[in-house]
């Protein structure tokens, strides 16, 4: 392959990945329902337990060595399914909060920061996790590493959204006529 | 070939009277705060153009001192272009305080090997030596425009990945850009490879046509919306502060 052939190939690929990600790009009406469904879809607890390094510990010293290895590779699978489905919900709380921002309401832009803010941290600590739980997959006889802020930040992120949820059952309900 | 003289002529007026609407936009929409080095290239390539132009149509003669001054506003240019991918990348992360230090090790990371790859893939490659300046020139320009390209490439990967706050025209000078050296390192590859005069003359309205549609992004962008919610209406402050207080005291 001539260079002029090789770069110009690669200018074009360029171009394409430019192009996509343009198109690829979501804007638009943005709601809440990606985040709720996402979010009733992921067991949080069976995650926790699936990385409890206690739990772990527990299961090492009552299992052969072989069979320890085998279960802790396919605990780590099954996790790597729901560390997955966190990245995608705080993507998707990322999205929302952004579109939150440009709320008129101050007190609602706010919140929206604080979402979005959140939502950039658990995708971090998300990602952060699936390479983790690769690892684990890969040597299971490393030792696991406790994912307690990954949890932490799920909470703080959810109680957020909790707030967000208030607001539109207030907004639902009618009001209430006075009996004086 | 009269239509090639039109279309070229085209190609280098329109894309400037298209920058001084994007000047204009830039200005009534306050963005010269948060963009000033954008601004300022917005600016200097009208200046530019103006003065390439000129020069240009007072004869031929003048071909020696065109390609000087074109040398030396295209090194302004390059330069500018940096600070703009740079003004870019601060404002893309200056929110995130844990992600902005990854991305900024990052980024280093990601300029070291993209300079690297530039100077080292031509050498060992094809062991390309250059006899002449424009060579010399289309080297350095297919280095720049490597380096360029994988910058905004990484700039709009890393914000999609972490989910960040990318603003529509934050999102579309980086896509300008992105085009537009894309463009050039197909020019500058096809350049250093040696032209006769008719096939650079002709190789003129890639570039001008690629700068023509990093434009067109500038301005659809700045006047693209932003993303909307659907959002509770007619809540006061003063109900929010008590659902908050409640969920509050609900979660302790």
């Amino acid at each position: 392959m001539s260079p002029v052939v090789f770069y110009v190939a690669i200018a074009i690929v360029l171009a394409a990945v430019f192009t996509y990600l343009a198109v690829g790009r979501r804007v638009g009406t943005i709601t809440i329902d990606n985040a709720r469904s996402l979010m009733g879809s992921l067991d949080i607890e069976a995650f926790r337990n699936l990385v409890d390094p206690e739990e772990d510990a527990f299961l090492q010293s009552c299992l052969p060595a072989d069979q320890f290895k085998t279960i802790k590779r396919e605990r780590a699978w099954a996790a790597l399914a729901y560390a997955r489905t966190l990245s995608h919900i705080a993507l998707e709380f990322s999205r929302f909060g952004n579109a939150l921002r440009h709320s008129p309401d101050p007190s609602l832009a706010e919140l929206g920061r604080e979402v979005a803010t959140g939502a950039v941290h658990l995708r971090m600590l998300a990602l952060q996790a699936t390479a983790r739980l690769f690892i684990s997959a890969a040597f299971p006889k490393l030792p696991q590493r406790s994912l307690r802020s990954l949890f932490e930040q799920y909470g703080h992120s959810a109680s957020l959204l909790a707030r967000y949820r208030m607001l539109e059952r207030a907004r639902k309900q009618p009001s209430q006529p006075s009996l004086a | 070939m009269q239509w090639i003289n039109w279309l070229s002529f085209y190609l280098w007026i329109a894309p400037h009277l298209l920058l001084a609407v994007v000047a204009v936009l830039l200005w009534k929409r306050r963005l010269h705060i948060k963009f000033p080095v954008f601004v300022v290239y917005v600016w200097y390539e009208i200046a530019e153009f103006i003065v390439l132009f000129t020069i240009s149509e007072t004869g031929p003669h003048h071909q020696v001192w065109y390609f000087r001054v074109f040398l030396v506003t295209l090194a302004i240019s390059v330069a500018l272009r940096f600070g703009v991918i740079q003004e870019i990348f601060n404002n893309m992360f200056q929110e995130h305080g844990k992600l902005d230090s990854l991305a900024r090790i990052s980024l280093r990371w990601t300029t070291g090997f993209l300079l690297l790859g530039a100077v080292l893939i031509p050498i060992f490659a094809y062991g390309q030596t250059s006899n002449n300046l424009i060579a010399d020139l289309a080297w350095l320009g297919r280095g720049v425009a490597i380096i360029q390209c994988g910058l905004v490439l990484f700039l709009l990967v890393f914000s999609r990945l972490y989910g960040l706050s990318v603003q529509s025209y934050m999102f579309g000078i980086a896509l300008g850009f992105g085009i537009l050296s894309s463009v050039e390192l197909a020019n500058w590859a096809m350049r250093a490879g040696g032209l006769s005069d008719s096939t650079a003359r002709a190789l003129n309205l890639l570039t001008t046509g690629g700068y023509h549609i990093a434009v067109l992004i500038w301005l659809g962008y700045l006047f693209a919306p932003a993303s909307v919610i659907v959002q509770p209406r007619g809540v006061h402050v003063g109900e929010l502060h008590h659902w908050n207080t409640e969920l509050e005291r609900f979660l302790q």
